[in-house]
């Protein structure tokens, strides 16, 4: 049973299309990182799967049900951009009016676990609009949570968070999956941080949807490789495309791929007279992964 | 997890109007801009009567009013409007309720807070209904506190307390039941100009006026089809008003008040709501 199913999704506002034939899998339990640049049609798809849009055209599913059920969308946990929430209303009373929404059964237990679990708890009286942007962010993630729900869709839900509050909001996407196996939705354009708890990747171009990959999928599409900064440039690149399969180029460091030891490679050049100024083994990143799909995509394009 | 432990839960459309309507009643409460309108409400009367006996150009000018009820309803029911007296009563508080329920609806659409609303259980039909159901709430009490402002300006005015005591009641019941219709056609206005609160606001204002209405009295005159219309009707609530004014007012305001709230309903459901 896949959380989301959606199949050849499009969305057009007048003339402009912001969604066109996207298909999309999430399975149940996973954290889909859904990742485009601004303007690619993210949040167009998660305001759809929310019911705060109406599609032109396409099917989606929620476990298996039709989105038009209305029932379903009770499941769904949501933080669309910016938390809404009254200003003038304290922090309190904003996740009770939640609760209420939601038909919630033992609204304030609820609501003090919530605030609890983003540590907002000693802010609960705070007026909403005396909050900073982080903390209204902390708000937004626990009215989200409130209800158990079974999908969440996370809208660049990092904006604005301090160091300890991504580390917090990791640590309950991270729960919230392997406990009460919830699905997540999560779009950001912070890459590093994805990387570290997604389980699934949709990546998102002009509306369509260029690649989906797991995790284990991506890590291997991802291999590790040698950088080295030697002092001759020029000379280490030659010599080393002689010995290695893939050597690239990037500022003044060279990567080599395939089987290649740091201390091998260190050696080799070593005995040819070129010194290294720096050794490291690193893995090509998600950022890199991205853009480099994106300036590929590019030139498909045009 | 597999399917069978998800549990999908369905409240019934009294459940979920239940709680709407405890949020949004809760919200009323909280809004200053609420107890501004009943205070505006509560001081106009006081305004107009003590305005109209002012002096000009050291001249005592003619009172308007004769009877401090006509600041409630009108004596005949008069669409042509000849002077301010015609005009100016209790039915003004549906201009302010008019600017009071855009503030109110302007604010879910600009906080975000629909956003989080219609991705849980509430509809669009409860939506229509709640909002319109607490704007006409708030306008029943503004014509209370207008009620209340005329009674306290009357007597510090010491203007006459002349009147049918039935015709009375059933002129202000009328306009209380009429805040229904009234209370549905802004929260059609503002649904509909959802991403244009400006337009909104000045819409809701210019109707609340009545303008329409007169303007179609100065070609047709004083025609009884004016009260199919909600201004209509409000006029017809007026001193002189018999038991049928009630009857003939409370059917236009809950006629219009379920034409506005399905039809709102159906346009939000066609459309984006965020």
């Amino acid at each position: 049973m896949n959380a989301v199913e959606i199949h050849n999704l499009s969305k057009f506002f007048g003339q402009k299309k912001a969604v066109s034939g996207l298909d999309m899998v999430v399975p149940e339990g996973a954290i889909y990182g859904f990742i485009g640049e601004n303007g690619s049609g993210k949040s167009t798809t998660e305001k759809i799967i929310c019911g705060l849009m109406r599609p032109n055209n396409g099917q989606i599913k929620l476990f298996g049900k039709d989105l038009s059920d209305e029932d379903v969308r009770h499941k769904i946990g949501c933080l669309i951009e910016t938390p809404g929430c009254f200003p003038n209303l304290s922090v309190w009373q904003n996740m009770m009016i939640q609760a209420a929404n939601i038909s919630l059964r033992n609204p304030k237990e609820k609501v003090a676990e919530a605030l609890k679990l983003v540590r907002m708890e000693g802010s609960a009286s705070n007026k909403f609009r005396n909050c900073s942007l982080g903390m209204k962010q902390r708000v937004g993630i626990a009215m989200a949570l409130l209800g158990n729900p079974a999908l969440l869709i996370l809208d660049e839900p990092i904006n604005g968070l301090d160091a300890d509050g991504i580390r917090i909001m990791r640590e309950v996407l991270t729960d919230l999956t392997l406990k009460k196996k919830c699905s997540v939705i999560i779009s950001s354009h912070i890459l590093g941080e994805l990387e570290k708890i997604a389980t699934h990747y949709g990546i998102i171009r002009r509306g369509k949807m260029i690649k989906q990959v797991t995790a284990e999928e991506l890590e291997r599409e991802c291999p590790k490789y040698v950088a080295i900064k030697p002092l001759d440039l020029n000379s280490a690149e030659n010599l080393l495309s002689e010995k290695y399969i893939k050597v690239t180029r990037k500022d003044n460091f060279l990567r080599i791929y395939g089987d290649a030891s740091p201390e091998e490679t260190v050696n080799y050049l070593f005995k040819h007279g070129i010194k290294v100024e720096e050794v490291t083994t690193e893995k090509i990143s998600l950022e890199e992964y991205y853009i480099d799909l994106m300036k590929k995509g590019e030139n498909e394009i045009w | 997890m597999d399917q069978n432990q998800i549990i999908f839960d369905k409240p019934s459309f009294i459940e979920r109007l239940k709680r709407m309507l405890g949020v949004d009643f809760y919200r009323l409460l909280h809004t200053p801009v609420f107890y501004i309108f009943l205070a505006i409400s509560a001081i106009i009367p006081a305004m107009v009567l003590s305005m109209t006996g002012m002096s000009q150009e050291g001249e005592i000018a003619k009172p308007l009013y004769t009877e401090t009820w006509q600041m409630i309803a009108a004596k005949q029911p008069l669409y042509v409007v000849n002077d301010i007296a015609d005009y100016a009563n209790m039915n003004m508080v549906f201009i302010f309720g008019g600017i009071m329920i855009s503030i109110f609806i302007g604010h879910d659409y600009r906080s975000g807070y629909v956003k989080q609303l219609f991705t849980t259980h509430p509809q669009k039909q409860d939506y229509m209904l709640s909002k319109s159901l607490t704007g006409a709430f708030s306008m029943t009490c503004m014509c209370v506190t207008y009620i209340i402002g005329t009674v306290f300006s009357g007597i510090l005015s010491g203007t006459s307390f002349e009147v049918n005591v039935s015709s009375l009641l059933i002129s202000i019941l009328s306009k209380m039941i009429l805040s229904l219709g009234w209370a549905g056609l802004y929260t059609f206005i503002n649904v509909i100009l959802r991403k244009h609160f400006g337009i909104a606001i000045a819409l809701s204002f210019f109707i609340g006026t009545g303008i329409p209405v007169i303007g179609a009295a100065a070609i047709v005159g004083n025609s009884s089809l004016l009260n199919l219309f909600l201004y209509g009707s409000s006029v017809y609530a007026c001193l002189g008003s018999s038991v049928t004014a009630f009857f003939s007012g409370a059917i236009v305001s809950i006629v219009w008040f379920i034409f506005y709230a399905f039809l709102g309903s159906v346009i939000l459901s066609k459309s984006d709501v965020y």
